[in-house]
């Protein structure tokens, strides 16, 4: 199921917010968010939900174990654990594409294994990675109940495409919990915010992203490639965030505080900022998990780069474009370190901004294209390598008719509700014209996304592939 | 060594890695006291330390560390 259906949010949500608000227990309440979560996933995945609970009760086993048994052996129950969960993303999300280049590369004819991939699974296993490493590393208690460690994994808001919530962020709340009035208005405040970007924003920026770089594009313009890359580098921010949007809003409903997952990306001043503000639930997980490991017994920043970088671009998808995408912000990242903060802030801002822009542009093209023949064509329509000339009536007439959409977009860029909350805190009366304004546009965004969702066959979140 | 003989040779290597010889550590200095002190710059750093101390830190270790008070503790258990 996704948010971004009416089902979802006019018989799903009100029927599991009214059954959480029946019971008062807090064990009775955490078996009723298990419930609507098994029924959430089960939507799309009916028999293969077995794998998510085989996970939830594997690792349940392994967080206990790691801390149970002391030495090696807990040693070699994380050393399980790991083996496990990425041998499960291995064969879900990686195998055939092994098999294609194994075939490519020696010339063999092995079969390749078409296995489709497990709804949120790069998501769910890495949450649950996440707990048995600190588990072992005693950061964290294991979860002793069952029941509010299958919470834990399956929490609907965040099972299909994060953000990666860690175990120690939500422990204390699995716990014990509560709802303040806060947390109801401002957790739906932020779910419609989210539904808005994605009905009202991503899927019409995806429509003219389709209509430009989805088709052959050999008779692409520069300015029409250009404006193609612009629109889905704004539609994939959109997409991502409101869903991420949706994902904190829903979990505040319940009162769970998840950690913010995009902190307006194309603010940044450099793409080491960029990534600091991008999806930084799988930032923060490589940076705590997988940067601090010595590789072949060498501990060195540019070989534990190169290995972010590319577990970063894989991460996202079995395909070459991707693992090329993450080490080309791998390959940013480290000239930035080269050359340091101080000399780096000594640049102009605004040759600054246009370079990681630019970074940043041209890097979601490289994401959007897994052919990588058409990747290729993307780069030569992006300069001056193709003789398809420099602009075409398509993008003139696409701009002119998509002008509010784009303006709009750009505008939703900036932190907006950050401006509206300094506003605020001027005066009493700011405050209330602000919160009855901030309730008004709350319900015409959900009236008019409604409208849209009607008439729309609705788009998944691109992130569910991943 | 005792833990000023430590913190001594450890401001040595921060000096160097950062390139800032004005460095002095505290128990509670941490990376937001020192500007290129980031995750990337902490490897290097780790590095140094494992090199001048002749000692390896746990994976653990460097990811969990929050400030010099808790490196030095490291190294005087290591030293023991």
């Amino acid at each position: 199921m996704i948010f971004s259906s009416l089902i979802f949010v006019y018989l799903f949500l009100p029927l599991c917010l009214i059954s959480y608000a029946a019971v008062k227990n807090l064990r009775y309440r955490n078996l009723v968010l298990v419930i609507f979560s098994l029924i959430f996933y089960a939507w799309g995945e009916p028999t293969r939900i077995i794998y998510l609970l085989l996970s939830a009760v594997l690792n349940y086993l392994f967080g206990i174990g790691v801390v149970k048994y002391k030495g090696k052996a807990s040693k070699a129950i994380l050393g399980v654990s790991l083996a496990y969960n990425i041998g499960m993303i291995g064969v879900f999300k990686y195998s055939g594409f092994l098999m294609e280049n194994i075939n490519a590369i020696f010339g063999a004819h092995f079969p390749v294994p078409e296995i489709a991939q497990l709804v949120g699974i790069s998501f769910y296993t890495f949450q649950v990675m996440s707990y048995v490493i600190d588990c072992y590393w005693e950061k964290v208690e294991p979860q002793k109940d069952p029941m509010k460690f299958l919470l834990y994994v399956s929490l609907f808001p965040q099972l299909i495409a994060g953000p990666i919530v860690r175990y120690s962020t939500i422990a204390a709340e699995i716990d014990n919990r509560r709802t303040t009035l806060a947390d109801l208005s401002g957790g739906l405040s932020r779910f419609v915010l989210g539904l808005a970007k994605k009905v009202i924003l991503a899927d019409h920026l995806f429509r003219i992203v389709d209509n430009f770089l989805g088709g052959s594009m050999e008779n692409l313009t520069i300015v029409g490639t250009w404006y193609g890359v612009i629109m889905y580098s704004l539609y994939i921010y959109f997409d991502f965030s409101g869903y991420s949007d949706m994902a904190i809003g829903l979990g505040r409903i319940f009162g769970f505080h998840f950690n913010e997952n995009f902190n307006h990306p194309f603010l940044c001043k450099d793409i080491t900022e960029f990534w600091q503000r991008w999806h930084i639930s799988l930032g923060s997980f490589f940076r705590d998990y997988l940067l601090p490991l010595s590789f072949f017994g060498v501990r060195n920043k540019y070989l534990s780069l190169f290995m972010v970088w590319f577990c970063t671009g894989i991460w996202h998808g079995a395909s070459w474009n991707y693992i090329i995408w993450g080490l080309y912000y791998g390959m940013f990242i480290m000239l930035e370190a080269k050359l340091g903060k101080k000399k780096m802030r000594k640049i102009p801002l605004p040759i600054r901004h246009i370079y990681n822009k630019l970074v940043i542009i041209i890097g979601f093209g490289i994401f959007y294209f897994e052919d990588l023949d058409k990747l290729l064509l993307f780069l030569k329509n992006l300069t001056f390598f193709n003789s398809n000339g420099f602009v075409g009536i398509a993008e003139q007439a696409s701009f002119c008719n998509n002008i509010f959409l784009i303006i709009a977009a750009v505008i939703c860029t900036f932190p907006l509700l950050d401006y509206a909350k300094k506003l605020s805190e001027r005066s009493l009366k700011t405050q209330a014209a602000l919160s009855v304004s901030g309730t008004v546009i709350s319900v015409i965004l959900l009236l008019l996304s409604s409208v849209l969702l009607v008439d729309a066959t609705t788009k998944a979140f691109l992130y569910y592939r991943f | 060594m005792n833990r000023e003989q430590v913190r001594a040779k450890l401001t040595e290597v921060f000096q160097d890695v950062f390139d800032d010889d004005d460095i002095v550590l505290t128990d509670t200095t941490s990376a937001k006291d020192i500007e290129d002190w980031d995750s990337l710059e902490h490897i290097n750093l780790i590095a140094a330390v494992e090199r001048a101390f002749r000692m390896r830190f746990t994976v653990r270790e460097v990811s969990g560390m929050k400030n010099v008070g808790e490196m030095l503790d490291i190294l005087m258990e290591r030293a023991k």
